[in-house]
């Protein structure tokens, strides 16, 4: 296992309005109906002011859609992945799967609210495990919401190889 | 989704009931949509199987956790809520075969003004092959007051 060095330009930080035809859209693509994410009135029943987004919504708020001039042959962007940015002089291997994560949720969010996330790469390793070579790419966000208060963190990694 | 749980109800050692999905490639389309993921593999099967090296398209990742998540919040009622989910992709997942996304409590814990609950949660195939292993907290309301 060895460290690769972090380069210039790993860290960004993206705000978007939390949007609740997109939450909603996510939740129906989940096949997750709950309630708290569709009816306003049970919702506020259950001591909310609109309805509630579904937590793990949370790093979609900020993503920004793709442009077609920005995708590599297998239809992922340059420069970053999910998780966050992934500069392009790191020459990584081709295939990324996801490793891992951790998410921690720390107040509810509702549609209007403003969230800020800061995302940066954490460290990068090269190791060896059963089916040969590869480079472990480890982020960690923070979001936070209008009132500068932090309503969720992440640390989540994947690995190209 | 089930009606609300209360921490006073909830014992270490109890399961979170399994939740069985299977997720067509219909909604592998809806769920890349709703994401704005273009990623080839959870849509172009030429791609993932001969570029890839797969056995068929895949299901994402953050679609397995937010099934997971889902089992966990369905569990938990309308007042509860997910504080924390950890999960690590051990085996990747199929479309059109069953997931199994089941749970156990491991322990129960009040941390100033919450009532928090540990949870040990799992996906694995219909074969029983594990594909993502976890844990997660959920904070549930007490019967008596200061719920939240």
């Amino acid at each position: 296992m060895s460290a690769i060095p972090i380069p210039d330009g790993h860290t960004e930080e993206l705000t978007a309005r939390v949007e609740k035809k997109e939450f909603q859209r996510w939740a129906a693509a989940v096949g997750d109906l709950n309630p708290m994410y569709f009816d306003e009135d049970f919702a506020r029943a259950n001591g909310h002011r609109d309805v509630v987004m579904p937590p793990l919504f949370l790093s979609c708020v900020t993503h920004q859609a793709p442009r077609l001039d920005e995708l590599r042959p297998d239809g992922t962007r340059r420069g970053r992945v999910g998780f966050g940015p992934l500069p392009d002089e790191l020459d990584l291997p081709p295939r990324r799967m996801g490793g891992g994560e951790e998410r921690w949720y720390y107040s509810c969010v509702h549609p209007g609210d403003v969230i800020t996330s800061r995302r940066s790469i954490r460290d990068i390793e090269k190791k060896t495990g059963r089916s040969g070579a590869f480079v472990l790419v480890t982020w960690e966000s923070v979001d936070r919401n209008q009132y500068d208060e932090i309503v969720g963190r992440c640390v989540s990694s994947m690995i190209a190889r | 989704m089930s009606e609300q749980r209360y921490f006073e109800d909830v014992r270490t050692g109890d399961d979170i009931p399994v939740a069985s999905r299977t997720v067509g490639r219909t909604q592998l389309f809806l769920f890349s949509a709703a994401t704005n993921n273009p990623h080839r593999v959870h849509y172009d099967t030429t791609w993932a199987v001969e570029e890839e090296g797969y056995a068929d398209i895949l299901v994402h990742g953050p679609l397995q956790a937010a099934l997971m998540a889902q089992t966990l919040t369905d569990w938990a009622g309308p007042r509860g809520r997910l504080t924390r989910i950890a999960l690590r992709n051990r085996a990747s997942a199929f479309p059109d075969r069953e997931l199994r996304f089941t749970g156990r409590v491991t322990d129960k814990h009040e941390s100033g003004a919450d009532a928090l609950v540990e949870i040990e949660i799992l996906e694995e195939d219909g074969a029983g092959q594990i594909l993502m292993p976890g844990t997660a907290t959920v904070a549930l309301p007490r019967r008596t007051g200061g719920d939240r």
